[in-house]
C-alpha cells in the first residue's frame, strides 16, 4: 500500500507569473462558481470523457505507515456515467436531500501548477474548504481537503481529466456527500 | 422522560412516543441497558488478514483494538494502558507486532500480553510491587465470530452469540456467505449524522413503505428498477429471533434464473448452490423472494440491491452489491455510520469492481439512496426534541387492525424461519422496538471491577475481581 498522492519530484513547478498557471487557477475558480451555484450540467461540460473522480476514505495511521487512505474504499470513485447520474438525480423533483438546496461555498486556495510529461496536461494542486448550510437553523458543516487535478487541453479548452480529493478528516461530519469537492 | 413503564407500554403496542428519538434520559438508559450488554458488530476478519493487522473500533466510548496475533488468532482488547489509562493504539488501522504506550512506555504484544514495563525493578521492586507476568490488556468481555463477522458484548455473562443470533443466521448467510470461503469487505466509510441511531436500524429492519417515496429519484434516473410502490408491496417482511428484514418478489423462474435476474453470474450461482442449504435455496426458488435490507438488533444492518451500474448496459443488466453498517450512537441526537462494502471472496475481480461501483452509487456517504434517507432522519430527530413531540405518539401500527390482528395472514408456505408477511407493515419496526423495550426493562447486573497488577489479586486466575 502506498499513498495515492502524486510524487511531484521531477515535475516542473510553474511560476505564479506563468500564463498556464493563471489559466489553471481560473479554471478552478470558475469551476467553484458552478459548484456553489449547483450549475451541475455546466460543470459536467468541464470534465473530460475519461474523467476519474476519486475521493478516498481518509484514515488515521501511524507516521511509519505508508498509507493514509482506506485500502480500496472511497466516498466517490466515479466516471462520467456515474457523475452524470448524480447530476440527473439532483435535477429530478425528488432528490429530497437537496430540496430545499444547500447553500454552498467552495473556497479554493494554495493553488500550485506543474508541467507534466504530457504537454497538453497540467498537474494542479489546490486546497478546498467547503461550507455547507442546510435549513434555517441547523449547524453548518465544513469539509477541508486537498485536491490533485490533471487538467488537459482538449480542443483549446481545459478539461478536468482526473481529480483526487484527500479529505483532512477521517470521519466526515456532514450528513451525506450530496455535493462535489 | 415521561413515565418509563407507560412509555414502554406505548412502544409495545406500536405507538411510539416521538421523544424516544431525542431524549437524554432515554439515551442514558440505552447506554447501560442495551449497549453494555448487547452483541455489537466491530469488524470483519478480512479487514485483518495477516498476523499483526489491526483495526481500532468502538462501542460508544469504549475503544478496542481488534488484532490478529502472531498465531493467527483474533484478539479484541480494550485499548487502554493498564498503568495510567492512556490509549495504547492511536491509529485506526495498521500492522504491528507490539503496541507501546506513548505516556510511560509500557508495551504490549499484539495478543495483549504486557511485555515491557520500563524500570520494573527500580520503580516497583519488580514482580513484588507490580505483577507483570501474565498481565494483558483487558480482553473484551465476550467475543464471537460468525461468517468472519466479529461481534463483541460488554457483558461477560452475555447470552452466547449463536443463541442470541438464533435462526436469523439463515438470512445472514445470504449476505455474508455466498461461498465456503466467505466474503471480503472494504471500508468502512465513516460519517456522522444528527440522527438518533434507532431510526436507521428500524428503517433497514422493515421499512419497505418508504422506498417508493423517499427513493423515487433513483427510479426516475434509471439507476434501480425495483423500488416502485407496486414492487415493494409484493415483497415479504420477515422477523426471526433478534433480527428481521425486507425482500423483493422476483419474477417467475428457477433458483438460477432468479439469481441471474438480480445480476449474479453462473459461476457465483454455482457456488451459492453448493453453499446454501436447500431450505435457504427454497426462499428464492420456491417462495421467489430476494433478500433486501435487514437489521440484527440493535445496530447491525445489511442491504442487498441490484442497480444498473454500466452506462452501456441495457435496462435488464444489473449488478448486485451488499453493504453492512453499524449505527453507532454518539449521543441521543447523533449517530456515526460505519458502512462497509461486502463481496464474495471468490468472485471475479471484474464482478468485485462492478459491485463496488454499484455500492458507491447507491449507499454509503455518497449513495444516491442513502442521501435522501439521512435527510429525513435528521429532521425527525431534530423535531423529536421539542415539547410538542412529548405529547405525540407516532403510529407504528401499519399492518395491524385495531384489534391487533394482522391485515394479511402470515405466510404459511414461507421457507425462511420466523414470521413473514407480504404487503406493507411495520411488523419489524415493532419487533425491533419490542426487543429494545425488553432490554430497557431488564434490570442491570452488578458490574465486576478488575484489578491489575496487585499482588493480592494475582492469585486469582484472570487478574482478579472485586
Amino acid at each position: 500500500m502506498a499513498t495515492l498522492r502524486m510524487d511531484t519530484t521531477g515535475l516542473k513547478p510553474l511560476s505564479f507569473a506563468d500564463p498556464r498557471h493563471h489559466e489553471a487557477h481560473q479554471f478552478l475558480v470558475d469551476e467553484s462558481y458552478l459548484l456553489d451555484a449547483q450549475l451541475y450540467d455546466e460543470w459536467l461540460e468541464n470534465l473530460s470523457d475519461d474523467i476519474h473522480y476519486l475521493v478516498p476514505v481518509r484514515v488515521t495511521t501511524a507516521r511509519s505507515s505508508e498509507f493514509d487512505t482506506s485500502p480500496g474504499m472511497a466516498h466517490f470513485d466515479d466516471d462520467l456515467y456515474s457523475l452524470k447520474l448524480r447530476v440527473a438525480r439532483f435535477a429530478t423533483e425528488h432528490a429530497w436531500t437537496e430540496d430545499p438546496p444547500s447553500r454552498l461555498r467552495h473556497y479554493i486556495t494554495n493553488v500550485r501548477s506543474f508541467e507534466t510529461e504530457t504537454p497538453a496536461e497540467l498537474f494542479v494542486q489546490s486546497a478546498v474548504l467547503l461550507f455547507r448550510s442546510r435549513g434555517d437553523n441547523r449547524e453548518p458543516n465544513f469539509i477541508s481537503a486537498t485536491r490533485e487535478d490533471i487538467l488537459r487541453r482538449e480542443a483549446g479548452m481545459l478539461k478536468l481529466a482526473k481529480r483526487l480529493v484527500i479529505m483532512d478528516e477521517s470521519v466526515v461530519r456532514m450528513q451525506n456527500l450530496a455535493i462535489f469537492l | 422522560m415521561n413515565d418509563l413503564s407507560l412509555m414502554l407500554a406505548d412502544v409495545r403496542r406500536g405507538m411510539i412516543p416521538a421523544y424516544v428519538y431525542n431524549d437524554e434520559e432515554v439515551f442514558k438508559l440505552e447506554k447501560e441497558h442495551i449497549f453494555e450488554r448487547s452483541w455489537i458488530f466491530l469488524a470483519h476478519e478480512s479487514e485483518i488478514p495477516a498476523p499483526g493487522d489491526y483495526v481500532v473500533r468502538r462501542i460508544l466510548e469504549d475503544n478496542f483494538i481488534v488484532a490478529r496475533d502472531e498465531t493467527g488468532e483474533v484478539r479484541v482488547m480494550f485499548n487502554m494502558c493498564l498503568h495510567r489509562g492512556m490509549q495504547i493504539c492511536r491509529a485506526e488501522l495498521g500492522n504491528a507486532s507490539h503496541f507501546r504506550c506513548s505516556y510511560h512506555g509500557w508495551s504490549y504484544r499484539n495478543d495483549g500480553k504486557l511485555v515491557g514495563l520500563p524500570f520494573h525493578n527500580e520503580a516497583y521492586g519488580g514482580e513484588d510491587g507490580f505483577t507483570k507476568n501474565g498481565q494483558s490488556l483487558l480482553p473484551a468481555p465476550s467475543v464471537a465470530t460468525f461468517n468472519g463477522l466479529i461481534f463483541v458484548n460488554l457483558d461477560p455473562n452475555a447470552q452466547p452469540f449463536l443463541e442470541f443470533l438464533g435462526d436469523f443466521a439463515y438470512y445472514l448467510d445470504f449476505y455474508t456467505r455466498q461461498s465456503d470461503d466467505g466474503v471480503e469487505v472494504r471500508g468502512p466509510q465513516r460519517w456522522r449524522v444528527k440522527s438518533n441511531w434507532k431510526i436507521g436500524a428500524e428503517n433497514a429492519a422493515g421499512d419497505s413503505y418508504h422506498t417508493p417515496q423517499t427513493h423515487r429519484s433513483v427510479v426516475e434516473i434509471g439507476l434501480f428498477r425495483e423500488p416502485t410502490g407496486a414492487k415493494r408491496k409484493e415483497g415479504a417482511l420477515y422477523w426471526c429471533d433478534k433480527g428481521g428484514g425486507t425482500t423483493y418478489k422476483l419474477p417467475p423462474g428457477t433458483f438460477r434464473e432468479r439469481l441471474r435476474y438480480v445480476g449474479y453470474n453462473d459461476e457465483m450461482i454455482d457456488r451459492m448452490e453448493r453453499t446454501w442449504s436447500s431450505e435457504q435455496q427454497r426462499l428464492i426458488s420456491e417462495d421467489g423472494f430476494m433478500i433486501s435490507a435487514a437489521t440484527l438488533f440493535p445496530t447491525f444492518s445489511l442491504v442487498h440491491n441490484w442497480p444498473k451500474v454500466d452506462a452501456n448496459a441495457d435496462d435488464d443488466e444489473v449488478v448486485p452489491f451488499i453493504t453492512m453498517r453499524v449505527w453507532q450512537p454518539i449521543s441521543a441526537t447523533e449517530t456515526e455510520i460505519l458502512s462497509w462494502f461486502i463481496v464474495d471472496k471468490n468472485a471475479s475481480e471484474e464482478f468485485k469492481e462492478a459491485s463496488y461501483k454499484g455500492y458507491l452509487m447507491c449507499f454509503g456517504s455518497t449513495g444516491m439512496f442513502e442521501q435522501d434517507d439521512v435527510e429525513n432522519w435528521v429532521s425527525i430527530t431534530s423535531l423529536a426534541g421539542g415539547s410538542m413531540a412529548r405529547r405525540l405518539l407516532l403510529n407504528s401500527r401499519m399492518g395491524l387492525t385495531s384489534t391487533d390482528k394482522p391485515l394479511n395472514k402470515p405466510l404459511a408456505d414461507f421457507h425462511g424461519p420466523g414470521l413473514a408477511y407480504v404487503g406493507y407493515g411495520e411488523f419489524n419496526q415493532r419487533a425491533l422496538l419490542k426487543e429494545w423495550a425488553d432490554c430497557i426493562e431488564k434490570p442491570l447486573d452488578q458490574k465486576v471491577q478488575l484489578v491489575m497488577g496487585e499482588k493480592v489479586a494475582a492469585a486469582d486466575s484472570k487478574g482478579g475481581g472485586r
